[in-house]
């Protein structure tokens, strides 16, 4: 029906100047058929035209006419509509102003937050069925996501028949140079049959094909989009080219598309896993370096998948006894939710947000358009009178609200498009997939339909109030316009309550934001951060194969750095803290109390040192000695230990000059003294409470360590306050010893703990915000509230007042009104926010969600600044001046 | 006394069915045929006789076709449907009946009590 009516529409529309054309031909048909009359009669030719003419009369107006009795001229309607309205809204510039702007504000931020969403968790995820596709880990009883050695996971590749097949993947963050100086990236290995099995397809070139998974292949690399765009320039001739990977010479056969990514891996470069080329293949006991991920069979279920790779994992144990034990069952996690799951509640937190604020911004435009239209009843009444229809002026109102909702709506969207730099640099840099960030369809038709909520709901109340009302009266009454008055303002009072709940909501989510965030902030990562600057790299791949080379790397550093001015000290570390991508664990063991079962073995996090690391990060040492440059190969190998270990596994006695066996090698466990022990430290993020840590000196490393400690190292180095160009001296002092080694990031150390807080400080930003807009939103739309009554009631307190009631008794009155509606949207306000506290409990830190402290400041900040737009409101009933305000009428 | 009368409210519509019924015309001959059928006693103002034509064609009384006035002239046919047949037969009836009781009304003298 509505499709009929649109064609018919579309057919009038199309068929316009036709119909035009026809009319002015048929009159002017008529005009020379009546000459012709007229010329039998006597006349002269030209005479009869003219007089025909004359009777006639305009023919402008008759056509006119005549296309309003053609009718359906839905067209035209709505363009009068529009040209009146533009002249009703031109009228009120102050109301039109306010109603843009508000909504711009609100569809800008709703459709901002919400390109953010898309891009993140709406848009289809680069593999084919993701639904299918899961990721694995193997459990440990300490621990719930490791990963796996190299044959382990060919074991259970080769015996799966669950999945169509399963890939292993890796880290891998070589140094990268083409032409240029060397560039340390953050990639991958993978399986070649990955892509296959994610249903990957390439952005540009090819991915990557079985062939470059056999041993002695021809050596390719994958690159990103985002690598591509920013070292290439997005130069499709890039195919092809040859670059060197930690000395290693490959072929860029391929582009990422750019919505690829893995969870918890960089994927600057894809590389091929090439498993049989890997000395790691047949060592049993190797290290656990390696992730899963498998396509179910379409015939599987998740739990079926788990039951047989479980039954494997309980076969390779009975297998190899002593090799898998700890590893107590196999996690399997859907792999998009194990990319965005974390952010998720977050961003819909964020998105929710704004769009309450839209809401809270349409009721109050509802509300102002509500006093407009009862203060224009005598208006519709006299156009009424003049013969319009309801239907007619309801489409008024509503064409009105539309072209508001169109002007903010177009506004919001220019925000939207200037601002997506300024959101960018917002948004936390680690949010998975927000690099293929863009303003696409699915965002203009989800602001197209945002307008439209708009205007309907700005539109309609007073559209429907004035369905209720009885215009008549409003003329009768000489515009005093007390019929529907009542339902007006009760209506009124409902919006208003109802804005007062919303924006309690908001602000009480922002107060528990914001106190997770000050908990969190304050605290103690277990290091200093201040001017300490880090710099990560990676040692070339030839020259440095044992241990003595990267000793030796260190040396020259060390004498180069002491030549630096304002350096207090310096040193090297595997994995820095707050580094959240990164893991390194061991297992150890008290030789005196071993582990009742083998799978009760405990972990630790695992860093190799340099002596000066705890001075140089500031990590107090509680007991024992530090580590000492005579720690070396030639004296017995020693251990560092964090309180957390101490606590846990010495509670009988000191462990200083404790020994204990860690499994740090491909090989049997080695036998460590403790010599010191220092206090703990944040290693993954600030929420996780500090883990237990071992460290052990570089000088006294395992071989078997070198091509991890290789791949990637920091340097931390701690300056006396600001040092001019320490950056730029910190890359010249490892250039000049070795112009090969790849510098990768280069950050203060403070930044890593800013980085750490990134998301929640995004979230509480952008939350506060939209609470603090909402807020005064609810405050406007009281003010509006109060204010229109006692403008309405003018003659009723210009009576009470002058039959003797007290200012004090008028604003008395005024407040109990305000209170009514200020304790009715805040019982339901607290009642909305209490059913959706759940939602955001994940986001919560060191507070409870129904944190009762918070909601109690929150509904006192909410009654102050609502009580106060009360008394702004009132003011001006105080200024009534009871003789005036009689004579008024 | 003047043989013009007034056009009734609400009659122009049944006049023009009327004329159209009788063969399809064109707009200007509409004028004339009304004319010539009231015995050239009702005129039809040439502005209101358009908007009213193009009523009836929406509201599928009439109906329309490009054809050549006696004169050779290109002009627009008007001719009637099934739909405005039925119509002038209503209109017509409901005419009588008015037209029977306001004659019979206006007949009334007043009664000898």
């Amino acid at each position: 029906m509505i499709a009929a009516y649109l064609r018919s529409i579309a057919r009038k529309f199309l068929g316009r100047t036709q119909i035009e054309r026809e009319l002015a031909e048929e009159l002017e048909s008529h005009v020379q058929l009546r000459a012709d009359a007229l010329e039998r009669g006597g006349l002269d030719r030209a005479e009869a035209e003219r007089r025909a003419r004359i009777e006639f009369g305009s023919h402008v107006r008759f056509k006119e006419e005549c296309r309003e009795a053609m009718g359906g001229n839905a067209i035209d309607q709505g363009i009068q509509d529009v040209r009146f309205s533009l002249r009703a809204l031109r009228k009120s510039p102050g109301f039109s102003l306010v109603a843009v702007i508000t909504l711009a504000l609100g569809i800008g931020a709703t459709v901002a937050t919400f390109s953010v969403v898309n891009t993140v968790l709406l848009r289809p995820f680069a593999f084919n069925h993701p639904e299918k596709l899961l990721w694995m880990y193997s459990q440990r009883s300490d621990n719930p996501r490791t990963n796996f050695s190299l044959p382990e996971y060919c074991d259970y590749r080769d015996q799966t028949t669950s999945f169509e097949g399963l890939a292993g993947v890796a880290s891998f963050n070589p140094s990268f140079s083409d032409s240029g100086p060397p560039e340390r990236v953050q990639g991958v290995r993978m399986s070649a049959s990955s892509f296959a099995i994610l249903g990957v397809r390439p952005f540009l070139g090819r991915t990557l094909i079985a062939e470059d998974d056999r041993n002695g292949a021809r050596g390719v690399v994958l690159i990103s989009y985002g690598l591509w765009s920013r070292r290439y320039a997005r130069d499709p001739g890039v195919i092809g080219r040859s670059v060197n990977l930690n000395g290693e010479t490959r072929e860029i056969v391929g582009v990422l598309p750019a919505s690829f990514a893995l969870p918890n891996l960089d994927t600057e470069i894809v590389v091929p896993l090439q498993p049989d080329a890997d000395p790691r293949r047949t060592v049993r006991n190797s290290f656990n370096f390696l992730r899963m991920v498998g396509r179910l069979r379409p015939d599987v279920t998740a739990q079926q998948a788990h039951a047989e790779l479980e039954a494997i994992r309980q076969n390779l144990q009975r297998q190899y006894p002593g090799i898998y034990t700890g590893k107590v069952e196999i996690t399997l996690v859907p792999l998009t939710e194990e990319i965005v799951g974390n952010i998720k509640s977050v961003l819909l937190t964020i998105f929710c947000a704004a769009g309450a604020v839209l809401l809270v911004g349409c009721v109050n435009l509802a509300g102002i358009s509500l006093s407009r239209a009862a203060a224009r009843q005598r208006e519709l009444a006299v156009r009424t009178a003049l013969g319009a229809t309801r239907g007619q002026l309801t489409r008024l109102l509503l064409t009105e609200s539309f072209l508001l909702a169109l002007a903010g709506g177009a506004l919001g969207m220019l925000l939207e498009v200037w601002g997506q730099r300024a959101l960018l640099r917002l948004v936390p840099t680690d949010l998975p997939r927000i690099e293929s960030f863009s303003i696409d369809w699915t965002v203009l038709l989800f602001a197209g339909a945002l307008i439209f909520f708009a205007a309907i709901a700005c539109g309609l109340t007073p559209a429907w109030l004035l369905s209720r009302s009885d215009l008549r009266d409003a003329l009768v009454s000489n515009g005093r316009g007390s019929t529907g008055g009542g339902w007006q303002s009760r209506l009124r009072t409902w919006l208003v309550s109802g804005q007062i709940a919303l924006a309690l909501v908001l602000v009480a989510n922002a107060g528990l934001l914001l106190r997770s965030f000050v908990r969190l902030s304050s605290e103690q990562p277990g290091f200093e951060s201040s001017d300490v600057q880090t710099i990560r790299f990676s040692l070339p791949q030839t020259g440095y194969d044992d241990v003595a080379t990267i000793v030796h790397f260190y040396d020259q550093l060390h004498s180069r750095a002491a030549a630096i001015n304002g350096i207090k000290s310096e040193a090297l570390i595997s994995i820095l803290p707050l580094a959240p991508k990164s893991i390194s664990f061991i297992h150890f063991t008290r030789p005196d109390r071993p582990p009742a079962r083998p799978e009760d073995t405990p972990s630790t996090n695992y860093r190799i040192v340099t002596p000066d690391y705890f001075r140089a990060m500031g990590i107090p040492l509680l007991d024992g000695r530090n580590f000492t440059e005579s720690d070396d190969a030639e004296h017995p190998p020693v251990a560092m230990i964090s309180t957390i270990v101490a606590k846990n596994h010495f509670p009988d006695r000191s462990p200083i000059g404790q020994r204990i066996l860690v499994d740090d090698t491909d090989g049997d466990p080695r036998s460590v003294e403790i010599v010191g022990i220092v206090g703990p430290v944040k290693q993954t993020n600030l929420e996780t409470p500090a883990k237990a840590d071992i460290y052990l000196p570089l000088r006294q490393m395992p071989k078997d360590g070198v091509p991890w400690l290789r791949n990637s190292a920091y340097w931390v180095v701690k300056t006396s306050g600001e040092v001019a160009g320490v950056e730029r001296l910190l890359r010249g002092s490892i250039q000049n010893i070795d112009p090969n080694v790849a510098i990768g990031a280069v950050r203060p150390m403070s930044e890593a703990v800013a980085a750490a807080l990134a998301a929640r400080r995004f979230s509480l930003f952008l939350v506060g915000s939209f609470a603090a807009a909402a807020l005064f939103l609810a405050a406007a739309g009281l003010y509006g509230v109060i204010a229109y009554g006692i403008q309405q009631r003018n003659r009723e307190i210009g009576v009470r007042l002058a039959l003797g009631a007290t200012r004090a008794t008028i604003l008395g009155m005024i407040f109990k009104e305000g209170a009514v509606l200020l304790v009715g949207g805040i019982i339901a306000g607290f009642a909305i926010a209490l059913a959706l506290a759940r939602l955001v409990a994940s986001q919560m830190y060191g507070v409870n969600e129904y944190d009762p402290f918070s909601f109690a400041v929150v509904g006192l900040i909410l009654s102050v600044i609502l009580f106060l737009a009360c008394g702004i409101a009132a003011r001006r009933a105080m200024n009534i001046d009871p003789i005036v305000s009689l004579r008024s009428e | 006394m003047n043989e013009e009368a007034e056009l009734l409210p609400g009659t122009l519509d049944l006049l023009i069915l009327k004329a159209v019924s009788l063969g399809p015309l064109h707009g200007y001959a509409v004028l004339s045929r009304i004319e010539q059928i009231s015995g050239q006693r009702l005129f039809v103002e040439q502005g209101a006789l358009y908007p009213a034509l193009f009523r009836l064609v929406r509201q599928g009384l009439l109906k329309t076709e490009w054809g050549k006035s006696e004169n050779n002239r290109r002009a627009k046919f008007y001719e009637l449907t099934a739909k405005g047949r039925k119509r002038l037969q209503e209109e017509t009836d409901w005419w009588k009946r008015s037209a029977a009781a306001v004659t019979a009304a206006l007949a009334a003298r007043p009664q000898q009590a």
